[in-house]
């Protein structure tokens, strides 16, 4: 768990409390026949030097958020309404040259299958150098110079960059991936499963590395993963999203402890433990909503085991009531009737 | 009375627009091979040359070639030369390239090596000098004879692509899954391995099509043929060498040209209506439109019918 | 279902002994270097118990798996059902009934299933080609195995095309195809690793009520420790092709004697676990599978390695329970032993 450490020097230190991201409202929709809301008014503000992890299924829209960040929605998706600050300043209407000197060099992205975004046709150091090139006028040989420092950073042998992809292993080309995300020292690195192909072992040595790189560098991460438990050892904070929006969202360590919404509960009840009394879990019956139907009331209640029709004042608020994020502990949001109902 | 039922594939071809045009603009070339040389009064072999080299008139709707031949029989009538041998080729060469090629893909082994051999053999031969010693064997001359020399030439470039992508598959979970089912490998072959590359198959048969029309004059030339019978290479052949472009008569190349084309864009949009039509994930459901999002549908790749569940 | 299962056909025991399977390195005509992606592994897979296969890629795994559907043929070593050798069985006859009574769940819940075909074909094929049914109770019994595997309303469901399911539907379809033939050893290879976390569960329960209720013996392939513990009995570690480590799967969770097991143990996400309980990782990949030389393979990781693991490759010993290690420091066997004390310490 990373703690804020006030270190002479440290990049970052004196600007512990900035927000560098701030997101509001973000809707993004794909598609015209049958648009789908993909996002659907989310709020997320990302600090200088935290770990925010950002869980959910396949279709739940994380990977959205994050492209939305950068801008880099691909048509027939298109952002239709919200915010998002950098720093104070809208990013969404920004032309493309000021997009381009934004990308990569305040934020930058480890894709998910980055493994497959190496060009196999091209050495390492070459593409280190086309990526350094296309931001700022720099020799080859200054950009190889810096791109053997990267790797050494993240704990591959220098040589390597007359190597080519192939030549790497799964793990080392992650790990190549995230050194090319943090050439230009951006203050934030948006990371989408960076782990998820990757055998255990692997995995973990990859998060080490990216938690000892977080510490020496003070980046924040923006880590995007359907493994929650991967984020409750990991992140600062963790935001849990579901069918287009955000549920809950609260410091790890509060999730770890109480977390409130179903849906969260259902999802840390869907990892068997290693050790302990081995008993029968329930996993969460059904499948998330078709985000091209319009959504009413609460969009996790058909599989929520607390949506019951006995209790009808609850049942009917669930069903026709969307349950709005409100603040249930410091720094603890949750979007659930039921819970509300408790407070 | 029975209703007639035209088969699944003819209706789903018929459904989705693209094949539809496609086999709209095939169905009038074919109307007009049959009914145009009705229309074609003249010879399309009769020379006449006082009147060569005229541009289009009512005498002559397409004008005339430098030997004083109408050149509007010579599209009509060479139609059915053509079209027939086009097909004749593109079907034999494609049917060898894709048993073979998915032979060697799913044999392995000696098989693969062998018929890899044969292949390349095929494809390092210089064409001409193939054709003149083939040409030595085969006594006798005319439009079989051209179809089984074409298709002796073509199919090896298409068979190694065929190969590559019946490898790709036969590696792929599903057969796998139909192998411990006890499948034979006959259905394996052709239940669960061509159906997935009947678009790919299809493009082959285009591209051999489209290329035996055009061979077909050269070798023609080279005596293996008659430059007498009308073929729309023929036509186009001969305009070449009287450097028809230099001399400004365009209507001699034009108009077997456009032939050519227009039969080849309907096969191209009849292709891309199969490439939706094999691939049920590309089905889409059409929405009504003005004119300009049909046209737009007809250019643009089609969109799948519903984002994969797995996209996030 | 409509006719009871034979109950002998049904139970079967599958014992694989010393297999082997060795592959080319570069895949061309002439080439020297040999990978053993699976050396000397042998164990019983019996009725109603689930024994779970955990590795890493490039360990061999699946190669195993492939081997025990047939879909590869193995170097050495033999596989036997109900005490039968298969590699005698050469005939279509015969490799039909072991693929009835041996069947396969694969990893990809789209891959596996033909994009083109709707999913009553994928469950009619196997009916048919077995026999299982007359003609005309096929799409009867499609409907049977849709619902036993929980995909309701089963009519619809069998018309429709696989990119037309969510993965944990396709999932099933798999499930319900490998059940057609009513076979007696299921083996899944990976079979939720492509899922969202939250239909793997379901997936899983099921496996264990096929084992419960049916008597089927499995095999479950895959790199998670957590899943195999939940599902599984026994637990097979594999490391470069061997297996490292046996026996009752709480038994080697919670006394883990291999290094590896103890790698891998201490790789596994579980946010109470404190950091500095995490084991120390050493470099280096599953290249020792390639050409080994005599001597541990796992030398280059190990962190407890002495001399004798360079020169003496150890031996995996079970005792009565099925429980052994390959480890010449943790679970030495009587030659191991004799290896170490007939040389002097260096």
């Amino acid at each position: 768990m990373t703690v804020a450490v006030d270190l002479p020097g440290t990049p970052g230190s004196a600007r512990e409390s900035e927000t560098l991201i701030d997101v509001r409202g973000l809707h993004v929709v794909y598609g015209v026949a049958r648009p789908v809301h993909a996002v659907d008014g989310i709020d997320l503000a990302i600090r200088a030097g935290e770990i925010v992890g950002l869980a959910g299924e396949s279709g739940c829209g994380k990977t959205t958020v994050a492209s939305a960040i950068l801008q880099i929605v691909r048509p027939p998706g298109r952002i239709t309404g919200g915010s998002i600050r950098f720093r104070g300043q809208e990013i969404t209407g920004l032309g493309k040259e000021e997009l381009r000197k934004f990308r990569w060099r305040n934020v930058s992205m480890v894709f998910q299958s980055a493994m497959n975004a190496l060009n196999p046709v091209l050495r390492v150091g070459t593409q280190f150098v086309d990526m350094m090139q296309a931001h700022e006028r720099v020799s080859r040989g200054k950009a190889l110079d810096r791109a053997r420092e990267l790797l050494e950073l993240v704990g591959i042998d220098p040589r390597r960059v007359d190597s080519y992809p192939h030549q790497l292993s799964g793990g080392m080309r992650q790990r190549v991936i995230i050194a090319m995300a943090l050439a230009l020292e951006p203050e934030l690195v948006i990371m989408d499963e960076p782990t998820t192909a990757l055998d255990v072992v692997i995995q973990r040595e990859i998060l080490q590395q990216i938690q000892d790189l977080q510490r020496e560098r003070g980046f924040a991460v923006l880590f995007i993963t359907h493994d929650l438990s991967l984020l409750l050892e990991v992140a600062d904070r963790i935001a849990i999203m579901y069918a287009g929006e955000i549920v809950e969202s609260a410091p790890a360590a509060a999730l770890r402890e109480r977390a409130q919404h179903p849906y969260t509960n259902g999802l840390i009840e869907s990892f068997p433990p290693l050790t302990g009394p081995r008993l029968k879990l329930a996993g969460i019956p059904g499948s998330p909503p078709d985000l091209a139907e319009p959504q009413v009331g609460c969009r996790f209640a058909p599989r929520c085991p607390y949506a019951k029709p006995e209790d009808a004042y609850l049942y009917f608020r669930q069903t026709n009531e969307h349950p709005e994020l409100r603040e249930v502990a410091p720094g603890h949001l949750v979007a659930c009737h039921r819970v509300e109902a408790a407070q | 009375m029975k209703r007639l039922h035209a088969p699944g594939w003819l209706r789903l071809l018929l459904a989705n627009p693209k094949s539809r045009l496609g086999l709209g603009i095939l169905a009038f070339i074919v109307l007009l091979t049959a009914i145009g040389p009705f229309f074609a009064s003249k010879d399309p072999n009769a020379f006449n040359l006082l009147a060569a080299r005229q541009a289009p008139s009512w005498h002559h709707l397409f004008g005339t070639t430098d030997q004083g031949s109408d050149v509007f029989a010579q599209v009509v009538v060479g139609a059915r030369r053509s079209l027939l041998l086009g097909f004749a080729a593109a079907t034999l060469a494609t049917t060898v390239a894709t048993i073979l090629g998915v032979l060697a893909a799913y044999s392995g082994g000696l098989v693969d090596e062998g018929i890899n051999a044969l292949i390349n053999i095929f494809l390092v031969l210089p064409t001409i000098p193939l054709l003149v010693v083939i040409s030595g064997f085969l006594k006798a001359r005319g439009l079989w004879t051209m179809v089984l020399v074409l298709g002796l030439v073509l199919w090896a470039f298409e068979a190694r692509i065929l190969r590559s992508q019946a490898m790709s598959l036969r590696n792929r979970d599903f057969v796998q899954a139909a192998k411990a089912a006890g499948e034979s490998t006959h259905r394996i072959i052709f239940g669960e391995l061509m159906p997935n590359m009947i678009s790919r198959i299809a493009a082959a048969w285009v591209l051999v099509f489209y290329i035996a029309l055009l061979t077909d004059a050269g070798l023609e030339f080279l005596g293996l043929g008659s430059l007498q019978k009308p073929a729309w290479g023929v036509t186009l052949y001969w305009a070449q060498t009287n450097s028809a472009v230099l001399q400004g008569e365009w209507w001699s190349f034009i108009a077997p040209g456009a032939a050519l084309a227009l039969t080849v864009l309907g096969l191209t949009f009849l292709l891309a209506g199969i490439d939706e039509v094999s691939n049920p994930r590309l089905r889409t459901e059409r929405v009504g439109g003005g004119l300009a999002h049909r046209l737009t549908e007809l250019i643009l790749p089609s969109r799948p019918a519903r984002p994969r569940a797995e996209a996030s | 279902m409509s006719a009871a299962p034979a109950a002998d056909r049904r139970r079967a025991e599958l014992e694989v002994r010393a297999l082997r399977k060795e592959f080319p390195v570069g895949g061309g005509l002439i080439t020297r270097e040999r990978v053993h992606a699976v050396d000397d592994v042998s164990f019983t897979l019996k009725p109603g118990r689930v024994t779970a296969l955990v590795g890493e890629s490039g360990s061999g795994k699946s190669t195993v798996a492939k081997l025990l559907l047939r879909l590869y043929e193995p170097t050495g070593g033999s596989v036997l059902l109900d005490g039968q050798d298969i590699a005698g069985d050469r005939g279509r006859k015969s490799a039909l009934e072991y693929r009835s009574r041996v069947q396969m769940i694969f990893q990809d819940p789209f891959d596996s299933l033909n994009p083109v075909k709707t999913v009553r074909h994928h469950l009619a094929r196997p009916l048919a080609i077995h026999g299982i049914v007359p003609r005309g109770k096929i799409d009867e019994r499609v409907n049977e195995l849709l619902d036993t595997v929980g995909l309701v309303p089963p009519e619809k469901i069998a018309a429709k095309y696989p990119h037309e399911l969510s993965g944990g539907q396709r999932q099933r379809v798999s499930i319900a195809r490998a059940l057609a033939v009513e076979p007696a050893v299921l083996i899944a290879d990976e079979p939720t690793s492509m899922l969202d976390v939250s239909i793997r569960i379901g997936i899983l329960n099921l496996i264990v009520d096929l084992k419960e209720q049916h008597g089927l013996a499995f095999l479950y392939v895959t790199h998670d420790l957590a899943s195999a513990r939940y599902v599984a009995d026994d637990v097979l570690v594999m490391y470069a092709g061997q297996i490292v480590e046996q026996g009752p799967i709480d038994e080697v969770l919670e006394r883990p004697q291999h290094p590896y097991t103890r790698l891998l143990l201490s790789a596994v996400p579980d946010p109470s676990l404190a950091a500095e309980a995490r084991v120390e990782l050493g470099a280096g990949q599953e290249s020792a599978a390639v050409d080994p030389r005599e001597g541990c393979r796992f030398l280059a990781r190990c962190p407890i390695a002495v001399d004798v693991c360079s020169h003496v490759t150890p031996e995996l010993v079970l005792d009565g329970f099925g429980r052994g290690a390959r480890c010449h420091v943790t679970a030495p066997s009587p030659r191991s032993r004799e290896e170490t004390n007939g040389r002097p310490d260096q």
